[in-house]
């Protein structure tokens, strides 16, 4: 493991991938920005909401030392259940993992950013299995609980490596806009 | 590679499915399937439509910027309300760097594997291949040393069995045929790519906000403040990091991308020959120069049979003749509803039956144009351009038939371009021509600011009356448009009508099949184990759904499911 507290900055991503307009898919998003407003990090934290990317992953990963990527995954196991994998047990196809369908985006781009010469150092995978992933549903309880779990891991995972990260003091609020219900109503509140 | 098959409400990038029948070694029949609901407009009802391009935006994860774009010019278009030139602009040069990324990555990362056969990198003589890249192109990349580099890792690669990664790679495949190498030059700006991706990135992230879902868009202009004496605004200094991005790209789009599409269709001129389809082309106009949209860079046109000759210009945006072309037809997709039904007054209510060949077999609705299915996508654009006689597209169009027949390919004429591999060749001409806008509308942007004009927003106000609007944009996949009616101030109906609903129509009521459909008839398939052919043109069309690949023989027995993606 690289680095520690003292040693020189590392670039961290912290990543959220996943459609907010689909339920339970949503979750990657939804772990960042809770994350986010929970957590307070260092200048080299990039916390970002990449939405459903495809290959266009492999810049925003490029050459970090450390990416922890929140997202769905189709594991066989009950819904809401956290499931946490390194990168190495993604790219072997060690794990029974099965994200959602940007897996073939995530799983590529590794792959070339490691022939590249420019993949993460390390890379974890903060997973939940989803409930229902419907249009416009919002979230499952089994999900919604679980996240709030899944932020202080991403939390952990970070000062386990002595990356600046502390829990704020005052909580900021945080923005899920795709969950504003009453749609009419939604911009007269902006 | 696993694939996930969830029910089709699931997921948004959505699932095509190409089923083809092979006979003789060539396709006889073909059905494109987008086997995901497409529905996701429903979400829309009711909201306020200046709050839309946030929603639309998340509609695809790969082309996010132009469903924001789309959808304000949708509802500036109801309102009849013009934008401010910067804000054009600013517009125009997210649109530019978002296009000249996705091209780039189309090329090499989603489609070069189709044409390169990596493990024969190993008998390439880099020296040589250093000799041959530096005849065609002056690409910094192309050097002895950083070719033996790249040929030092695909050992590595190939030592350590690694080379899986690349799931879709058919190695070894009869329809493989560029010399060691090429294969090198080509991989070795596969992995040069990613290097210009990340540029274009970093434009759209500092005009755009963030990238990739911006967050500066407004309906009536950009949210951008401009204060060329504030750090915390778009001045100089942010200006200037634009400019060198775009600069720092345009090598790359003109020397190494450009040139290997030319390598490679110099190196596989049959693929002139195969994927023509139904030669019906749609182009809109875009990239606007003036407030009220009245000049734009890019022209559209319509092309019916192939015929450049007669083709139809569209103008601009409020082209009255193509609002009331366009119609979807759901006959064989999986939506109620009777007889092609024109976008504004379009319903989006499901109706699942299964894939059935002669039935409904499709999410993705049949647009038509006067009753036709049109190819839309840059083979579309750059017709269109030629036929008009607009000088970029003349210029670099003219450039590489020039540099095809130099290196002892075909010599090929605008009818040629309507194929496989003028697609792909096509997608290059108009990366160079947008290479070249990118630079032009930075120097309308700073120029316009340096007199003094700091305005990117003009207010809108909503009637309570119900008006309609269409956004229109050529983005990378093709023309993208979005049909809006706003009630009492929310959207009361909301269609997008994408490039890929174009593209990978189903059959309409009349059973004339769509543009992948039709294109693929004829194909050659030489092993139908294999159907590395029939990724080609599909691939030619950059479909942006990770889709599956179904061969079957004459009788029926599928012979491989392959992933496509």
């Amino acid at each position: 493991m690289k680095a520690g507290a003292g040693a020189s900055p590392q670039r961290t991503c912290v990543v959220g991938i996943g459609n907010v307009l689909l339920g339970d898919d949503g979750f990657g998003p939804l772990a960042v920005e809770m994350f986010r407003c929970k957590y307070e990090c260092g200048p080299n934290v990039e916390i970002l909401d990449l939405g459903t990317p495809g290959l266009d992953l492999a810049p925003y990963i490029y050459a970090a030392d450390l990416v922890i990527l929140a997202d769905a995954v189709d594991a066989q196991e009950k819904p809401g259940t956290l499931c946490i994998y390194c990168g190495d047990e993604l790219l072997a196809r060690q794990a029974q993992l099965r994200l959602t369908a940007h897996d073939p985006g995530v799983r590529e781009s590794l792959a070339l950013l490691r022939l590249a010469g420019h993949a993460p150092a390390e890379l974890i995978i903060i997973g939940v299995v989803p409930e229902s992933c419907g249009l416009g549903k919002g979230f499952s309880p089994s999900v919604l609980s679980t996240s709030s779990v899944a932020v202080d891991n991403i939390a952990r995972l970070l000062v386990e490596r002595g990356i600046d990260c502390r829990r704020r003091h005052v909580p900021v609020q945080p923005n899920l806009w795709w969950l504003s219900g009453e749609r009419s109503e939604s911009v007269a509140s902006r | 590679m696993a694939r996930i098959s969830i029910d089709p409400i699931t997921r948004i990038e959505g699932h095509l499915r190409i089923d083809v029948e092979v006979d003789r070694g060539a396709v006889q029949k073909a059905w494109a399937s987008c086997t995901m609901w497409r529905g996701i407009e429903t979400i829309l009802l009711g909201r306020d439509p200046r709050e839309g391009w946030i929603f639309t935006q998340r509609f695809c994860g790969v082309c996010t910027t132009v469903h924001a774009i789309a959808s304000v010019r949708a509802v500036e278009d109801a309102l009849q309300l013009e934008i401010p030139p910067n804000a054009q602009y600013i517009r125009n040069l997210i649109l530019i760097a978002h296009a000249m990324h996705d091209h780039i990555v189309h090329f090499y990362q989603l489609s070069a594997l189709d044409w390169v056969d990596v493990p024969t990198i190993l008998k390439a003589d880099p020296a040589r291949a250093a000799s041959i890249a530096d005849s065609v192109g002056s690409w910094e990349g192309n050097s002895h040393r950083r070719l033996q580099d790249v040929q030092d890792k695909v050992k590595g690669l190939v030592a350590s069995g690694q080379l899986g990664i690349f799931s879709n790679g058919y190695w070894g495949h009869p329809a493989m045929r560029l010399s060691p190498e090429l294969n090198l030059i080509l991989f070795a700006h596969y992995l040069q790519a990613l290097d210009f991706q990340r540029k274009s990135n970093q434009v759209v992230g500092i005009l755009g906000g963030k990238t990739p879902h911006i967050q500066n868009m407004a309906v009536g202009g950009v949210m951008n403040a401009i204060n060329l004496n504030s750090l915390a605004t778009l001045n100089m200094d942010r200006l200037g990091m634009v400019q060198s991005l775009l600069q720092e790209t345009l090598p790359f789009v003109q020397q190494a991308y450009f040139v290997d599409a030319c390598l490679l269709g110099a190196s596989y001129p049959e693929w002139f020959r195969y994927g023509r389809g139904l030669a019906n082309y749609l182009a809109v106009p875009d990239l606007p120069v003036d407030a009220k949209a009245t000049q734009l860079d890019l022209p559209g046109g319509v092309i019916l049979d192939g015929d450049l000759g007669s083709m139809r210009p569209i103008k601009d945006w409020r082209d009255q003749a193509l609002r009331a072309a366009v119609a979807e037809d759901v006959t064989h997709a999986w939506y109620q509803g009777e007889g092609p039904q024109p976008p504004w007054q379009g319903k989006t209510d499901p109706d699942y039956t299964d894939f059935q060949d002669g039935g409904k077999y499709s999410w993705v609705k049949a647009p038509r144009y006067n009753g036709h299915p049109m190819e839309v996508g840059p083979l579309a654009t750059v017709l269109v351009g030629y036929a008009s006689g607009h000088p970029l597209t003349r210029k670099w169009t003219d450039d590489a038939f020039k540099r095809i027949s130099s290196l002892r390919g075909p010599n090929l004429t605008p009818k040629d371009m309507q194929s496989t591999m003028g697609r792909y060749l096509a997608r290059a001409i108009r990366a160079a021509v947008l290479s070249e806008l990118a630079l032009k509308h930075w120097d309308l942007l700073s120029s316009n600011i340096l007199k003094g004009d700091a305005t990117t927003y003009n207010a809108p106000q909503f009637p309570q009356q119900q008006i309609t609007g269409l956004g229109l944009h050529e983005a990378p996949r093709g023309t993208l448009s979005h049909w809006v009616v706003i009630d009492k101030g929310v959207f009361s109906n909301y269609q997008a009508v994408v490039p890929s609903t174009w593209n990978a129509s189903p059959r309409d009521q009349k059973g004339v099949p769509g543009p992948y459909e039709n294109s693929l008839l004829a194909n050659p398939v030489a092993d139908p184990s294999k159907p590395l052919e029939v990724l080609r043109t599909v691939h030619s069309f950059d479909p942006c759904m990770a889709c599956a690949c179904h061969t079957f023989d004459a009788s029926g027995r599928e012979i491989a499911q392959v992933k496509v993606l």
